[in-house]
């Protein structure tokens, strides 16, 4: 008994210092954010003594806040909206087509998994500029669609077999076409594996840094990753400033973490058990 | 008959069309034309190029120590993180599984970092090693804290492991947190009645009862490790010199920054996807094996 209270004991402390240095950086950019540069010379690990936001409202200014996260929303909320619409109605279709045709549409989706984006992204950046689409939100947005589909067919097409036919077949003699049955039968059924889409696909677009680092050109179209990136060149050692727009940029997610935490694990352990 | 047959095919095409579209203009051709211009000397502008044959491949190979550098450096990351993080995230997941009562607490604290951006991490991460360590090293005379982090080639690729680490763990405890919620409480009990000691029942229990999940976080960490660039970028731009350059960022190099010679830089390329498909088979091959001996 007293070994296992010993144990316990361990355990928890254990726990506590992953935690402390998990913690670590964040705690560190939060409160030198708020300190000028003398200030953080003096100690970093000092609380600071008074709160200066001059740090924050610079930060503001200089990575344009507002029109960064605004680009971030739209090429994230098409991207989503795009890949969703595109891998539930293939995911589908290939999971309730047999023959020939319909496996070989499928592999060619799911093998493409295996290409790293950094095996593509020369011929990528080459494409976008013929099609004119390099530098646009919205070409960015459309490229994103390109590379998500692969997983999310795959998601579906798993989760589809769960469905029962049934459904559809009696939706059918009741007069819809395919296209009704899917849109007002199946794909309300398949919202537990699209939320887990969504959240997957949500992490990876607002996130990227590559892809949009060789897409967007002007500084109008950055997401708030290549604002925060961009910045950090230019100021290189100046932590104050630095320090604070790490944390203006980490705030949506962590504000999306804290709303939809449970979602976002299950999402994650889903998605691994599917794929 | 026929042309229910007929509006099969029409129908799947319907469907399919929509994702083939992007997925062909923005995947496949791309994938495509990357490995024709990997046997051309094109340099991404200059219409007039020539195929060259395996002269690219070549060369790669056995004439660029840029580039064989980076891959032995990225290759030793993708060891370290295949080992670390997997035990690492293991190791947690178990120790969290194991305290009912504040197993939500540090599950929200170990995986936060996760959700912040890779790159963002790094640039926090920067801080830490260049500011903050050294100055607490000064005032507490822990010399070790001291050391140069990111200038020194050995101490900065552990420093590169340790961001890698702190983003990534989280995600893969999920999944495993996730496994062990699967494993059926009796037989732990059934273990634990017949004499087992806690270790004991990890091992002969709970693993085999999780190999799906080994394999699968294998497979994520494997295949993210060989892409990583982010986290280099920002730690340490591949330097100092070129000693902490990793594949990813060797390739984009030759593309975009450097030399602008195309056709080189898709060669590269497609070594670096040979090697994840290689060891990527390989590495499901051996654990699928173990799966079924489970």
């Amino acid at each position: 008994m007293r070994l296992k209270k010993a144990n316990s004991l361990l355990v928890t402390l254990i726990l506590c210092v992953g935690a402390v240095v998990s913690f670590f950086p964040i705690y560190m950019a939060v409160i030198n954010s708020f300190k000028t540069q003398g200030e953080m010379f003096a100690s970093f690990t000092a609380l600071p003594t008074k709160l200066h936001f001059e740090n924050y409202s610079q930060a503001f200014h200089q990575t344009h806040l507002l029109n960064s996260a605004l680009n971030s929303t739209i090429i994230s909320f098409i991207g989503i909206g795009g890949i969703v619409i595109c891998s539930a109605l293939a995911g589908y279709k290939l999971s309730r087509t047999r023959g020939k045709m319909s496996s070989a549409i499928f592999f060619l989706f799911v093998a493409s998994m295996l290409v790293p984006f950094h095996s593509i992204m020369i011929p990528l950046t080459r494409m976008a500029k013929d099609l004119s689409v390099q530098g646009s939100t919205y070409g960015l947005a459309l490229i994103y669609i390109g590379l998500g589909v692969n997983m999310a067919i795959f998601l579906y097409h798993g989760f589809v077999k769960s469905i029962p036919r049934e459904l559809e077949e009696s939706a059918q003699m009741d007069g819809c076409n395919e296209f009704q049955t899917f849109f007002r039968i199946i794909f309300p059924l398949l919202l537990p594996i699209t939320v887990t889409i969504a959240i997957l696909d949500f992490l990876w677009i607002w996130n990227d840094f590559l892809l949009p680092l060789l897409m967007l050109t002007d500084v109008n179209h950055y997401t708030l990753i290549l604002s925060t990136n961009m910045l950090f060149g230019e100021y290189n050692k100046e932590w104050s400033l630095i320090l604070a727009a790490l944390v203006l940029t980490s705030i949506p997610v962590i504000l999306i973490y804290s709303f939809f935490q449970k979602f976002i694990m299950e999402g994650i352990a889903e998605g691994a058990i599917k794929g | 008959m026929p042309f229910k047959i007929y509006k099969k095919y029409v129908m799947l095409l319907a469907f399919t069309a929509p994702a083939l579209i992007f997925y062909a203009i923005f995947l496949l051709i791309p994938t495509i034309s990357g490995m024709y211009y990997s046997f051309t000397d094109w340099n991404g502008l200059n219409p007039n190029y020539s195929f060259i044959g395996l002269g690219n491949f070549v060369e790669a190979l056995k004439e660029d120590p840029d580039f064989l550098n980076s891959l032995w450096f990225t290759l030793k990351y993708v060891l370290v993180m295949i080992v670390l993080q997997n035990v690492l995230a293991l190791v947690l997941a178990v120790l969290i599984e194991s305290r009912t009562r504040t197993k939500g607490f540090f599950r929200t604290i170990f995986f936060m970092p996760n959700m912040i951006s890779t790159i963002i991490s790094a640039f926090m991460w920067t801080f830490v090693f260049s500011s903050v360590l050294p100055q607490i090293a000064e005032k507490t005379a822990i010399a070790f804290l001291g050391q140069s982090w990111l200038g020194d080639p050995k101490v900065s690729f552990f420093s590169i492991i340790i961001v890698s680490l702190w983003n990534g763990v989280g995600y893969m405890m999920i999944i495993y947190l996730a496994a062990l919620q699967g494993v059926p409480q009796s037989l732990k009990e059934a273990a634990i009645i017949d004499g087992a000691n806690a270790f004991q029942t990890l091992r002969s229990v709970t693993l085999p009862m999780i190999t799906h999940a080994i394999t699968i976080c294998f497979f994520l960490t494997l295949n993210g490790a060989f892409k990583v660039y982010e986290v280099v970028y920002g730690l340490t731009g591949g330097g100092p010199g070129r000693s902490t350059q990793v594949i990813t960022m060797n390739i984009y190099e030759e593309a975009f920054s450097n030399n602008f010679r195309y056709g080189y830089a898709s060669a590269k390329s497609l070594i670096l996807f040979a090697i994840v498909l290689i060891f990527t088979l390989i590495q499901l091959r051996v654990m699928k094996k173990r799966e079924v001996e489970a």
